[in-house]
């Protein structure tokens, strides 16, 4: 087992991990911006760059995908290395001066604001970190957006820039931008995954008419043999929200010694309901509810 | 004409073939060498050759037996079309169309020289017959062009007549793979396609990756602006970069190899795939090779033109149809390449002179060059200078004999500013270092780089900041913009140069773009990125007072940069004809006929049309 020394401190670390993962797992804090756990490292920002000891010289390199094979020496906190961190991100700032999201990390990594001038016009305040085409090929299996041209032209965009026949709108890319630059926009019947201009049909809530979900990826989670978003959402077209409203109120009325008619009612019911446990985690399976119900 | 074996099975049926081929040869055979690489086609070559091929059909009913053959470029592209003769290896160029009865009459059947058609040298009035008699090729030492220019690159037959695929018998027969690479190792060779890395451990290092299959790949991905000695390999020898490649796939144990070659050169795709089907029809190529039971075979790849595809990670990305980005090399790619096999990918000139170096010896190369830089590098010398052509020296001889004695000195005996060597990547190196030793290590420090071996030279009339702007703004738009410092970095630096050569600049433009140029070098995710900067750095380092001079005084010194500078009219040369004022788009000219004209600077949008339009000469730049 490798000892990565970051910033003069030794540190447990197995081969094959990143310098990013080690100085994660040991609350030392080191900018991304294109990194995702769910993903394959992408090193395209280099927001997360950090000085390793290369034996007589000292070498830039990004945390995100640098790989530990043996017993490394890492610098964090350099004045090399957090001076190109901010460098990076001044670039970035130019580049995307609008967005809160940059600002704000900016801000935590100690760069006021940018000397150099907004000139980039190909894609406005996207830093091109590639996250939503990776999560749409990586993840969702989708591959509806690419990345098109090259240099100063690249944006991300659909296939000739129309409406993709093969994004589900799922909503993966507007979750994983760190910029905030992709959105969801709800349409009368149709979710709309802004700037892409791509249109899905939307399933609403029966209850309360909140957007649930794309019809789309209700069909391709069935396609896929696993359990549908309607599934997910404990078998019928609510949204969580009414969803769990409902839940409690059935488990109110359930609750012996609190008889209405209507508890009384629900208790009758064949097979009963079995409820699992986790309401309050936030992932939608945890509310799934079982099939007697 | 040759009869084409097939199938040789054993390294003894390959001398067998090459005593065949020599015996049928007439050593005083009339032969007539027409050079159709690239540049001399451009210049009309192929209409030269159709025109003897043509005469010498005619002349063989008649019973006069004269050989007519293409060959590849003999490097001197400056005074294309070339033509050899012989017997007498008379050089002639510059032939046209025109000029073929007579050199038919004359030198082909009469036995005598067309002096007309002969090189002349500009300054010494001396007449050349041969390529040796000429300043630019006195001094050259050719090793991987040795062919061009001599053997026809379609036919194998040719290329095995004068040794070649020896050297691959010899590893076959005689080598263990650990030797070759031992042999490549003592040789010193290094990497020809930029980094310079030594070859030898780059193949040991891909023999002792542990994953199966090995790779192959030649990288004939030449795109720097100006270069063109990989092309002229491909075109011209194609034979000995196979060559090289099957005797590198056999040190390390591969059986498929790829040649990456960019689309925009069609010749070097149509000579290398005739020369892999005729390596393939002589067993060369394929399965048990001349009996050794080694097998292997090449496929060519061919790249849509994007400059980051030279980048080895970018070019195995394209190989495997992705899109050509880059990626971390933090495991290199000989242990984890295409495909995330073990993959050796060397440059298109490093792998044509692995067989001369198995052939003749690792002492013998590294008897040739410096230290550290062993054996021949081919330059492609260009700008601002008589002699533009491909020119291959030993390691190690000076800027001033590749730029004066090769290349002749400077066009219209102009001073020499600078020389840019290294493409895109590479920096200026100015006048004071015309003394320095072309190596790996001394244009390193000098602040440049050997890169492919691009050289171009400036003369007293380039601006140094618009020469910066130009590679930057290719640069900008060969940037894969995959990683931020290229991407926004390049885009900012060439927005600050486009300022300066505007008269826009400021205070502190020059060093912001050392800053950017620091960044970029630290940051940036591959090689083009990471030396994006040199030619903006290295001028500064030597040019700085013209960047000065550009931002504080609004005033380019060499007169290039549009707005930093005024047409005016000599009074004393115009003859008051009109025409620049016939042709000024904003009507600034004015002047009665026949009299002096005059340039209104309050309406001139120094569009330089009037500059252009004058046939006295008589506007001038102040």
């Amino acid at each position: 087992m490798p000892t990565v020394t970051i910033d003069e401190k030794p540190y447990r670390a197995d081969v094959g991990e990143t310098i990013l993962e080690v100085a994660q797992r040991n609350g030392i804090w080191i900018p991304t911006l294109c990194h995702h756990q769910a993903l394959e490292p992408y090193a395209a920002c280099r927001i997360c760059v950090v000085e390793i000891d290369r034996g007589g010289w000292w070498q830039v390199v990004t945390s995100c995908n640098y790989p530990i094979r043996r017993a490394l020496t890492v610098r964090v906190n350099s004045e090399r290395a957090i001076r190109a961190r901010r460098g990076v991100m001044e670039l970035l700032l130019a580049r995307c001066p609008e967005s809160p999201q940059l600002r704000r990390l900016a801000n935590r990594m100690g760069v006021e604001g940018t000397p150099y001038p907004h000139i980039a016009a190909a894609q406005e305040n996207c830093i091109l970190c590639n996250l939503c085409v990776r999560v749409c090929s990586e993840r969702i299996g989708a591959s509806a957006i690419s990345m098109v041209g090259r240099g100063g032209d690249r944006t991300v965009a659909t296939p000739f820039r129309m409406s993709s026949e093969d994004c589900i709108g799922c909503g993966a890319c507007a979750a994983v931008c760190p910029v905030g630059t992709i959105d969801l926009i709800f349409h009368e019947d149709e979710v709309e995954i802004s700037p892409f201009e791509t249109r899905v049909t939307l399933r609403r809530c029966a209850e309360c008419g909140r957007p649930v979900g794309s019809e789309l990826v209700n069909e391709v989670l069935a396609s896929r043999g696993g359990p549908t978003l309607v599934e997910m959402l404990a078998g019928d077209a609510y949204c969580l929200r009414c969803k769990r409203k409902k839940l409690a109120e059935r488990l109110t009325a359930a609750v012996p010694g609190n008889g209405s008619g209507r508890a009384a009612q629900e208790r009758s019911l064949p097979g009963g309901t079995n409820v699992q446990t986790g309401l309050h985690a936030g992932n939608p399976r945890s509310i799934r509810v079982g099939e007697a119900g | 004409m040759s009869t084409v074996a097939t199938g040789l099975k054993t390294a003894n049926d390959l001398e067998q073939y090459r005593r065949h081929l020599l015996g049928e040869r007439d050593p005083r055979a009339h032969r007539v060498r027409v050079c159709v690489g690239t540049g001399c086609t451009a210049k009309g070559a192929k209409g030269v050759l159709e025109l003897f091929n043509r005469t010498a059909e005619e002349a063989a009913n008649d019973g006069v037996i004269v050989e007519t053959k293409c060959t590849g470029c003999h490097g001197f592209c400056e005074r294309g079309p070339i033509v050899v003769v012989d017997p007498g290896n008379i050089f002639y160029h510059g032939v046209k169309r025109e000029d073929v009865p007579e050199i038919w009459r004359e030198s082909l059947t009469g036995g005598r020289i067309v002096e007309r058609l002969l090189y002349k040298d500009e300054t010494t009035g001396q007449v050349a017959k041969t390529p040796d008699e000429i300043p630019f090729y006195k001094a050259q030492h050719r090793i991987v062009l040795a062919y061009n220019g001599v053997i026809d690159p379609t036919k194998i037959e040719e290329y095995v007549a004068v040794g070649g695929y020896a050297a691959l018998a010899k590893v076959l027969t005689s080598m263990e793979p650990k030797e070759v690479i031992d042999e490549i190792t003592n040789s010193g060779l290094r990497g020809r396609g930029g980094g310079g890395f030594l070859t030898g451990r780059k193949w040991r290092s891909a023999r002792d990756a542990q994953s199966e299959p090995r790779y192959v790949i030649a990288n004939g991905d030449e795109g720097d602006p100006g270069a063109f000695m990989d092309r002229s390999l491909m075109e011209g020898a194609p034979h000995s970069v196979i060559e090289g490649m099957i005797i590198g796939a056999y040190a390390i144990d591969s059986s498929q190899g790829f040649v990456y070659v960019r689309n925009e050169y069609p010749l070097a795709v149509q000579h290398l795939s005739t020369a892999i089907a005729q390596a393939r029809e002589l067993g060369l190529l394929g399965y048990d090779i001349l009996g050794s039971g080694f097998d292997f075979d090449i496929r060519i790849n061919r790249g849509s033109g994007a400059f980051v595809c030279g980048e080895s990670t970018a070019l195995m990305a394209s190989l495997e149809g992705r899109v050509g980005e880059p990626r971390a090399k933090y495991i290199h790619t000989v242990e984890s390449g295409l495909h995330e096999k073990p993959s050796l990918l060397n440059n298109v000139e490093t792998w044509a002179n692995v067989p001369q170096i198995i052939l003749k010896g690792a002492d013998w190369f590294a008897s040739l060059g410096t230290e550290k830089s062993k054996g021949t590098k081919v330059f492609s010398l260009v700008g601002k200078v008589k002699n533009t052509g491909l020119v291959e020296v030993p390691m190690g001889m000076t800027l001033r004999q590749i730029i004066y004695d090769i290349g002749g000195g400077i066009r219209d005996d102009k001073a020499f500013k600078a020389v840019q060597t290294g493409g895109p990547s590479g920096g200026c190196i100015p006048a004071r270092y015309l003394d320095e030793q072309v190596d790996f290590d001394r244009l390193t420090e000098l602040g440049s780089m050997m890169g492919s071996g691009g050289m171009i030279v400036m003369d007293e009339d380039t601006c140094i900041v618009n020469f910066a702007k130009y590679f930057v703004g290719f640069l900008k738009d060969e940037s894969c913009g995959k990683c931020t410092p290229c991407r926004e970095g390049i885009a900012q630096m060439l927005h600050i140069l486009e300022g300066i050569a505007k008269g826009e600049g400021k205070d502190g433009d020059i060093e912001r773009l050392e800053q950017l140029g620091t960044l970029m070098e630290d940051t940036a995710l591959c090689a083009l990125g990471k030396t994006a900067a040199n030619p903006v750095l290295s001028t500064i380092r030597y040019f700085r007072a013209e960047y000065e001079e550009h931002i504080r005084e609004k005033r380019c010194p060499a007169k290039e940069c549009p707005g930093l500078f005024n047409y005016e009219i000599n009074r004393d040369v115009c003859t008051g004809c009109g025409l620049c004022a016939k042709k000024c788009p904003v009507e600034a000219i004015t002047g009665e006929r026949k009299k002096p004209h005059a340039i209104d600077q309050q309406k001139c949008t120094n569009c330089g049309t009037c500059f252009d339009a004058c046939p006295f000469s008589a506007v001038v730049k102040v």
